[in-house]
């Protein structure tokens, strides 16, 4: 692709129409995974923690919602969040609110299971000790064990946010201005060069997820006591 | 919210669409486990070249978005091929086996294919990679001092301890590439996200054609959970026979 082409549809990829319009291309998908993900964390722990400290009769509704939520595809609930809910509720839910929402109940229903297994990993012995120290359930959850479980479960949190900004290019479908909607809008006005404008977002997104999984595991390898031990399993290639 | 039910019409396209997604599903999951198998006897190879291609593979089918490659391979991938090649994929071809007639797919469905498997092969190799990996250098050591050769060490000893460590997540893949399957949507491929938006424009039952096609998927994957099941509970008793 010619440079001149190239530099003209630049900040067209980056922010969209933006100064003029509403903020879109690269910058939207940034907006639409920063919100997605503090969600999806903030549902993820309270959905892990009501796991956890659930009876084994309220477990059995709670499990299988979340396991509705991690069976069906992010574009099907996409479809049930913009086009099912303004239906039911009479309200205009603006596309943007029904991606959000979408991405955040998967990644919620995602990162439930990983704080599950983080708290449970923590150990009986712990919980006991706290307990045994006079703390209530909550406070030996929230002083004592969730800590610990924290930097467990740390690593699943990464991934998921790492799933979530790729997740935000199905907004797409919806049509929701962001990278991937305006990169077919850029490919179908320059016509004759798909290639290179898929290659150029394809590493935009890589860029993106890498710089995210390098810096947050970096970020929490200083963070993480060298005592904890690490998972059984060699670490994964290509990291 | 008393409706009419969705008409049988819909309902066989809906039926159809999921036929799309089970078709695409099973072909790429085939072409992603064998592919994913190579690269990760790949990945072990002794050049560092080899290794470090599949890395590069790996980091960049995983973090780059599914869509963003099929739009590639899809709008992309067709203008490198030769117009011959591209008028062939466009049009229709029939082979006639007896009484089935086997239908080449459309182009739609090969960019979904293609897709599908290069971007799911990036996840099975790592599976498999942590398959290997879980396995006890002993047992390595132990077939080596037996008088075994490094390929029958493999293929004997590690190989089937890997397998079955990998299966479970291998099969969690798989449901990933059922759910997944609903993005060849955005490059026309009338599978059944498709046909269920398709049903909605043209009926306005926005709950019953999302409801059956929310069914349809959750069918699919407890399928998958069930076989993944099966298969590991029938590998643990073949191995308690031995």
């Amino acid at each position: 692709m010619p440079w001149q082409l190239f530099l003209t549809n630049l900040p067209y990829l980056l922010v969209g129409p933006f100064p003029q319009g509403p903020l879109g291309g690269a910058a939207l998908t940034l907006v639409l995974a920063l919100s997605s993900a503090i969600a999806s964390a903030v549902l993820g722990l309270a959905l892990g923690i009501a796991l956890a400290l659930a009876g084994p009769v309220a477990r059995v509704p709670l499990a299988l919602a979340i396991g509705f939520f991690r069976a069906i595809p992010v574009l099907m609930l996409m479809f049930w969040t913009y086009f099912l809910l303004p239906m039911m509720f009479h309200v205009d839910v603006p596309a943007l609110a029904a991606v959000v929402c979408a991405l955040s109940l998967i990644g919620g229903a995602y990162l439930a299971h990983s704080v599950h297994a983080g708290i449970r990993a923590v150990g009986d012995a712990q919980w006991q000790a706290g307990l045994s120290l006079g703390f209530t359930r909550f406070d030996a959850l929230r002083y004592v064990v969730l800590p610990q479980a924290l930097r467990i479960m740390a690593p699943s949190f990464v991934n998921q946010w790492v799933t979530l900004v790729k997740d935000t290019s199905l907004a797409y479908i919806v049509g929701v201005g962001e990278l991937s909607f305006v990169a077919t809008q850029v490919n179908n006005r320059l016509m004759i060069y798909p290639i290179p404008v898929f290659l150029f977002v394809g590493f935009l997104y890589l860029v993106l997820c890498t710089a995210l999984d390098r810096v947050a595991k970096h970020w929490l390898g200083r963070v993480r006591r060298p005592a904890v031990g690490h998972g059984v399993l060699a670490p994964a290639a290509g990291d | 919210m008393m409706h009419d039910w969705l008409a049988p019409k819909y309902l066989l396209w809906l039926w159809q669409g999921f036929g799309v997604t089970v078709g695409l599903a099973l072909c790429a999951g085939v072409a992603a486990t064998l592919g994913g198998f190579l690269l990760a006897l790949i990945a072990d190879a002794r050049w560092r070249g080899a290794r470090h291609a599949v890395g590069a593979y790996v980091v960049a089918f995983r973090n780059t978005p599914l869509l963003v490659q099929l739009l590639f391979w899809y709008f992309g991938a067709a203008t490198l091929l030769p117009d011959a090649a591209t008028q062939w994929l466009n049009s229709a071809h029939v082979v006639h086996l007896g009484p089935f007639a086997l239908r080449w797919p459309s182009f739609e469905f090969v960019a979904g294919w293609i897709g599908l498997t290069f971007y799911t092969a990036a996840f099975v190799v790592e599976e498999f990679r942590a398959g290997i990996a879980g396995v006890a250098a002993s047992q390595r050591q132990a077939a080596l001092a037996l008088g075994l050769t490094p390929r029958q060490t493999f293929r004997h000893v590690v190989l089937p301890q890997a397998v079955r460590i990998s299966l479970p997540p291998l099969f969690g893949q798989y449901m990933n590439l059922v759910k997944n399957s609903s993005l060849t949507m955005a490059i026309g491929l009338a599978e059944l996200s498709y046909a269920s938006r398709q049903v909605e424009t043209e009926t306005f039952k926005t709950f019953e054609a999302f409801g059956v096609a929310t069914a349809l998927y959750i069918l699919a994957i407890a399928v998958i959970e069930a076989v993944s099941h099966a298969v590991s509970h029938a590998r643990d008793r073949s191995l308690a026979r031995r």
